[in-house]
């Protein structure tokens, strides 16, 4: 009781202390003569001071004492308030304290001291001048003074209080209440507000307080009624000034006088009280008071009715998506205390009501919402035991009503409105439950809501960076994760906030749950095929439709099983999925004809070349533009349907992996990065539905599926283009295991590229690239081809001249003799030997049965014969890169790889002569690994085909790069003088080059020895004569030397002659930094210790000196 | 008007491995669809139509071909198959088990296929080529008692290929042999009530179309023979259809007798009308010889399929006619 007040009062908090402190005064007579004193001495001297004193004192008496001296005491502040002339604002404020603490703790029993308190104290608050107006006084005093009279409210006896509303009254107690609700609605400060507001309820017994109240009988309530009648326009009008005001006031405000508008429409439009108009008839000869009186007849009833449906359609819209849930949990209760107390009273507001309900429903504060399932519950209830059917009516003809007015408000409202329009939708769904069943089947509505949400998700295509995203990474690199790419934000035309669309899907959702699936399906692939405009927002719709009949995140109440059966689901994801793969809603161009077009430029967007494809792109045609932007989103959101229905189905998905799986993968490798990226995630989908680890295991899993359309595609690869496509993304996906099976539709590869030569060349290239690739990683290289180099002649550490001379004989004679045997192309057709000889044993007819992947190799490496000369570059190059992997995988089988290499030679050749600048390096480097992989056998064709071409070109294009700047090193000719240098080094060492080969390699390099190369040539030059000293020191030596000699040899020997190098004696020039360097690494090799020069024999041979150095 | 392009196979059945020779469908009984595939390495697949994989891979016939594969009273569980290891076995495939309940030795070791009659329930006669090139034995299954053996005194060469029916005089059987005749054998009387030369060279296939008493063979020729059986069981020559490309491995009538297919040695599979032999439609997939067609026996007529196994290694599935 005491601690109510406590804020208001600041005294209240020392009076408590004090009382807990010290024993309180019960008997009357000494508490009499206590206070008796400050009594008197207020009387005569109204201050400040004495008010405290008087109220200081108070405190030390016992509210029984209290209780009988209440007159007493009051009558000295009460005269202080009655005495005549302006009054400071301390004085009255004390007394307002003093009084609320005496009316807290005693009761008012005398209708008299109530009635003379209540109109003492609602003076205090008007302005002396217009007592209809309040005063100007400061907003602590008014404060005080409507807590004051709050406490006297409530401490009126029950007997009397009721007087208060007796027609006689009405003149007070209207000004009293027009006084606070201009205090309600006029006043700046919150606090005034809702001390007035609360007042007014507790006025009209309708405080909400935690002190006790009055509970009025039904007679009494009757009284109530019909003492606010008289004035519900004013507080209509007051209260939804109030309610529409500004959000700053505050919650608390709207709140309160949300209560107070409702408590008093339930009062005055109770049913119980209309029922029974009678009772009015008692106002007898009141006089002018009388006309105050309003009679509850059925007119009036209806009269009002109209009038409060437009107050409440003004309050809702104001609070029903108002930001602070309180106001939206108290429009939840008005609507409830109005629905169960006077709905049939209020005939016109129930639909508005119902609607205010219903829009909550959803609302995203918990307590909002379970308030709300509780009233509709209690409503839907009260309606169905009223025996009254038309419940549901008016719920669906409210659904039909806000299905027809959908598209326009989506168009005109704010984002907050349609939420909450939204959320009313969802909710009429919700309380519908099953019986949207019985609505839908109704055609109109059916009609009506599929076109609303046909209208209202109409998806905003202008965003033009989504053509322009390519997949950087192609498909075929995805990392076999089974993390999903955040999906990307879809753009409406009518909405922005996600919550809206949040809704929207939730709506779908809930349709599928309890609505008839065929029908809902059939309705909107009607809807799908019947326009272009709709096709979008229809596969929305039924991707959500789908995922909500498996009751996947659907908010229910009930935790019943989705009624859908497992049948009718899948019969209806499969008929579904059927419509978004066929042909013509798949493939739908997302590139621009342009570049479709020119099988070249298809090429150079697949390299990710977006500068060129927009170049490409035509500028002044917009449409187009987002024709294929429109394209890209219906694939995207057919792509995410089709994972919705996996997770829907769950495993039993499976079985539809084979017909879905297929046109996935192909999208996993569209060029749109949007498109690839949706598609993985259907594919991460796949894997949850289906219960597989990951995307990888997916594909391995179900290659069988995949193979099988993928062979049947790529015989019609006008219809289905896509089909070397997902064959890439399959090998980047698998492993070895998938090879059989493979091996069947590689075959099959092949046979389309022979068929189809021109069109789908380039496509079938990057097939062959993954296959190829693939194949390297499943089997990788284990008998590397390197051939240990024969240095035996560096073998010992000091070698006599003899026997230097003897090894050096028998190594040439050793290496012409293989040369001889080896390099005679006329054999090569011939089977080697050995292979002859495995036939005889086996049979006449039966050739030796291949490794799988050694099979394939050749036979894409065949292929590559062919497509070596190619008049694209585009497809030239790429076949280069195949052929460089099916070198690496042919390298274990020597047998099978030197045929190939011979059949090809010829056209890589030409590759390395007399082709396009950017193809002559890749074929350098194709060239590099033949000679990894097969060293002797092109010898002889290197040196006599390929180096002299090679060396010329250096020697020529080293002059010019000694004279150019450095944006040389931005041509083409530096990069394929690069990449020669790069690899001539370690070619020679494979290829074990000799004499006038190396010479002319040499004389090739050593232009690039000059410092006034550009840095890198220089470097790369430093490593050919690197991998030559192994090959040759001696020549390098001698070579370097002549050119520039930093040291004079002297003859260990008299019998000697003496070594004359050209370099000797040079000056320093351009080569000298390079030689110096490479001379060191010559001499000073770390492993051996042993000083040079000393264990050098030296000696002339073919008039060029041979060294044997003490290296190993 | 322009013919509809043929159409591609409805699906592949890719991992047998080996080639197909001998194919035989399963639709009745609890479960899916299931279709048997016999391989040139002995291995018996049993594929399930629904999702299109093998559930089952027996090993049978010690690595030898398999020829013929056939289901015993119409049950997915038992399973009789014909290898070239010289024997027929039987298997039991019920709950999950796949154990050889019974074998028979024949001797033969040509190519030709046993031919199954389950005239009566309890007495199924089975008919196979012996180690005599030209003899047809004709055995009661649950006993392996020899009920008779056929064989003519002029030299017909060896017994290519057979098929046995019951007609109301009791077991008949047809069989074409390597000299290009084909013979019309009483099996109860074990005589012979016709013979016709159909085609020069050996007789590849037949089949029977016991309804129409109508029956078609093919050889290593261009052409497809059909004959009639007249009242008094005598064979009679019939009308004939021409193809592109020499050689027919096998030859099927679907049971509703409206179509027949043909399984090619040029890679391909053809479909002719059966009444009068139209040709309909040539099956392009394979890129070996075709080895076995067989039609599924489907109790819906719109998901009767036909299949065909090829050197190729693979079986193609196609679902054609099937609309009416």
């Amino acid at each position: 009781m005491l601690l109510t007040n406590c804020r208001t009062d600041p005294l209240g908090i020392s009076n408590f202390k004090w009382r807990m402190a010290e024993h309180q005064i019960d008997d009357p007579k000494i508490a009499f003569a206590y206070l008796r004193p400050s009594c008197v001495l207020l009387t005569k001297e109204p201050t400040c001071t004495n008010v405290e004193a008087l109220s200081g004192h108070l405190c030390s008496v016992s509210d029984g004492a209290l209780q009988q001296l209440q007159d007493y005491i009051l009558f000295p502040l009460r005269f202080v308030l009655k005495t005549p002339g302006p009054k400071r604002e301390g004085l009255i404020q004390a007394v307002m304290e003093a009084m609320t603490y005496v009316l807290e703790n005693t009761c008012v029993q005398r209708w008299e001291s109530l009635r003379d308190l209540f109109s003492e104290l609602c003076l205090c608050l008007c302005s002396p001048q217009d007592p209809g107006k309040p005063a100007t006084a400061s907003e602590e005093l008014k404060i005080s003074v409507l807590g004051c009279l709050d406490t006297l409210l409530h401490s009126a006896y029950g007997d009397i209080v009721f007087k208060l509303y007796e027609p006689s009254m009405l003149p007070g107690l209207g000004a009293a209440v027009s006084l606070l609700l201009a205090l309600a609605e006029q006043e700046k400060a919150r606090s005034v507000q809702t001390a007035s507001l609360k007042c007014l309820l507790s006025l009209f017994l309708q405080c909400d307080c935690k002190k006790e109240h009055i509970e009025p009988r039904q007679h009494e309530r009757y009284l109530l009624g019909s003492a606010l009648a008289t004035f519900l326009p004013g507080i209509s009008r007051a209260l939804s000034l109030v309610v529409s005001g500004d959000v700053r006031q505050g919650h608390a405000v709207t709140v309160k006088s949300m209560r107070f508008w409702y408590k008093t429409v339930g009062l005055v439009m109770a049913d119980e009280q209309l029922e029974k108009t009678g009772i009015d008839k008692a106002a007898g000869d009141l006089g002018r008071v009388g006309e105050l009186i309003v009679k509850r007849t059925p007119s009036w009833r209806k009269a009002t009715s109209q009038r409060l449906a437009i107050v409440l359609q003004k309050i809702i819209s104001c609070t029903s998506a108002h930001p602070h849930w309180k106001v939206r949990l108290e429009l939840v209760n008005l609507s409830h205390h109005l629905l169960s107390q006077c709905s049939q009273s209020v005939v016109e507001c129930v639909g508005p009501l119902l609607e205010a309900l219903v829009g909550a429903i959803n609302d995203e504060e918990p307590e909002v919402k379970n308030k709300c399932n509780t009233a509709l519950d209690d409503v839907a209830q009260k309606s169905q035991t009223n025996g009254r059917q038309d419940f549901t009516d008016v719920l669906s003809e409210n659904l039909h009503n806000l299905a027809s007015s959908l598209p326009r408000l989506m168009r005109t409202s704010d984002d907050q409105r349609k939420l909450f329009v939204l959320n009313v939708f969802l909710g009429y769904l919700k309380i519908l439950g099953p019986k949207i069943d019985v609505v839908l089947t109704s055609a109109v509505h059916l009609e009506r809501i599929s076109k609303a949400l046909m209208q209202v998700m109409e998806l905003d295509v202008t965003d033009v960076k989504i053509i322009e995203e390519k997949s950087l990474t192609s498909s075929a690199d995805l990392t076999p994760d089974v993390q999903q790419i955040p999906s990307q934000r879809k753009y409406f035309l009518y909405f922005t906030d996600d919550k809206i669309f949040s809704a929207l899907r939730k709506i779908c959702r809930m349709l599928g749950y309890y609505g008839n699936l065929y029908l809902l399906v059939d309705r909107f692939i009607e809807l799908y095929k019947e326009s272009s405009v709709y096709r979008k927002q229809a596969a929305l719709v039924l991707n959500e439709i789908i995922v909500g009949s498996a009751g996947i995140g659907v908010e229910t109440d009930t935790l019943s099983q989705p009624k859908t059966n497992e049948e009718d689901l899948k019969s209806s994801i499969m008929s579904i999925i059927e419509e978004y793969i066929s042909l013509s809603n798949w493939h739908l161009p997302t590139v621009s004809e342009a570049l479709e077009g020119n099988p070249e430029s298809t090429v150079l967007s697949v390299n990710n070349n977006v500068e060129l494809s927009l170049q490409l792109l035509p500028a002044s045609k917009p449409q187009t533009l987002h024709q294929l932007n429109s394209n890209i989103w219906q694939i995207c959101i057919q792509l995410e349907g089709i994972g919705g229905f996996a997770l829907a189905l769950g495993t039993d998905f499976s079985l539809l992996l084979m017909r879905s799986l297929y046109p996935v993968l192909e999208k996993a490798g569209d060029e749109s990065l949007l498109i690839s990226q949706v598609a993985f995630n259907a594919m991460c989908d796949f894997c949850k539905a289906c219960e597989y680890s990951s995307p990888k295991e997916l594909v391995i899993k179900n290659s069988d599926y995949l193979l099988n359309d993928v062979s049947l595609n790529l015989a019609r690869p006008s219809v289905h283009p896509h089909a070397p496509r997902v064959l890439a993304v399959m090998f980047t996906h698998s492993d070895a295991s998938l090879l059989p099976l493979v091996a069947d539709v590689v075959q099959d590869v092949l046979t389309a590229l022979d068929l189809s030569y021109d069109q789908r060349t380039p496509q079938f290239c990057s097939v062959l690239n993954s296959l190829m690739k693939a194949l390297v990683t499943w089997f990788p290289n284990t008998t590397g081809h390197q051939k240990p180099p024969t240095k035996e002649t560096q073998n010992n550490t000091c070698v006599s001249l003899k026997q230097f001379l003897l090894d050096y004989k028998k190594q040439k004679e050793f290496a012409e003799g293989i040369g001889v045997e080896d390099e005679d192309p006329d054999d090569l057709d011939i089977p080697p030997p050995e292979l002859a000889s495995d036939e005889d044993t086996e049979g006449p007819a039966v050739k030796k049965e291949l490794p799988l992947h050694i099979q394939i190799a050749k036979d894409v490496m065949e292929r590559c014969i062919h497509l070596l000369s190619d008049s694209n570059l585009r497809i030239r190059l790429k076949v280069l890169d195949i052929l460089e992997l099916c070198v690496c995988i042919l390298r274990e089988q020597e047998d099978e790889l030197l045929p190939m290499v011979h059949r090809c030679w010829p056209a890589l050749l030409h590759r390395l002569t007399n082709d396009d600048p950017l193809a002559v390096p890749r074929a350098f480097k194709v060239l590099c690994v033949l000679g990894d992989s097969c060293g002797d056998f092109l010898r002889k064709r290197v040196s006599k085909e390929v180096l002299p071409r090679l060396t010329t070109n250096l020697l020529k294009q080293a002059e010019i790069s000694t004279r150019s700047g450095s944006v040389y090193t931005h041509t083409l000719a530096y990069k394929l003088q690069l990449a020669v240098l790069q690899g001539l080094g370690p070619l020679c060492v494979k290829l074990d080059l000799m004499d006038a080969d190396l010479d002319h390699v040499l004389d090739a390099c050593v232009p690039y020895l000059s410092c006034r190369q550009p840095i890198r040539l220089q470097e790369a030059c430093l490593s050919v004569f690197r991998s030559l000293m192994d090959l040759d020191s001696d020549l390098c030596w001698f070579i370097l030397n002549q050119l520039y000699c930093p040291v004079v040899y002297d003859p260990p020997h008299p019998l000697l002659l003496p070594v004359k190098l050209s370099g000797v004696n040079k000056p320093r020039n351009q080569f000298t930094d390079n030689i110096l360097k490479l001379l060191q690494e010559l001499d000073g090799e770390p492993e051996n210790g042993e000083p040079e020069n000393q264990t050098q024999t030296l000696h002339m041979t073919d008039n060029r000196p041979s060294y044997s150095t003490s290296r190993c | 008007m322009m013919a509809r392009p043929p159409p591609d196979p409805l699906y592949i059945l890719r991992g047998s491995g080996a080639s197909v020779n001998a194919l035989h469908f399963c639709c009745g009984g609890d479960g899916p669809p299931l279709l048997y595939s016999g391989s040139g390495t002995g291995a018996v697949h049993v594929w399930n139509l629904s999702t299109r994989r093998a559930e089952r891979v027996l090993e049978s016939h010690a690595g030898n071909s398999v020829i013929w594969l056939h289901t015993l009273n119409n049950s997915r569980s038992s399973l009789i198959s014909q290898g070239r290891d010289m024997r027929v076995c039987v298997w039991d495939l019920s709950e999950g088990r796949n154990a050889v309940t019974d074998s028979l030795h024949t001797g033969s070791v040509g190519f030709c296929q046993c031919s199954l009659l389950e005239s009566q329930p309890g007495s199924t006669l089975l008919a196979h080529p012996t180690q005599h090139m030209e003899e047809v034995s004709v055995v009661e299954m649950s006993s392996w008692t020899q009920v008779c053996s056929l064989k003519l005194d002029s030299n017909l060469g060896m017994l290519m290929c057979m098929k046995m029916w019951q007609a109301d005089s009791g077991p008949v059987l047809c069989a074409g042999y390597e000299d290009g005749s084909v013979v019309l054998w009483d099996v109860s009387h074990r005589r012979p009530f016709s013979r016709l030369k159909v085609h020069p060279e050996p007789v590849m296939s037949l089949d029977v179309d016991v309804y129409r008493q109508k029956g078609i063979s093919g050889s290593s020729e261009k052409i497809l023979q059909s004959w009639m059986l007249d009242n008094k069981k005598s064979l009679q020559m019939h009308d004939s259809v021409q193809m592109t490309n020499p050689g027919v491995s096998q030859l099927q009538i679907r049971a509703d007798g409206k179509i027949l297919a043909s399984a090619g040695w040029d890679n391909n599979i053809r479909v002719f009308g059966w009444k009068k032999l139209k040709p309909l439609a040539v099956l392009q997939h394979h890129t070996d010889i075709v080895n076995s067609v067989a039609f599924s026996d489907h109790q819906d007529p719109t998901q009767r399929l036909l299949a065909a196994g090829s050197k190729d290694q693979r079986i193609s599935v196609w679902s054609i006619y099937s609309e009416s």
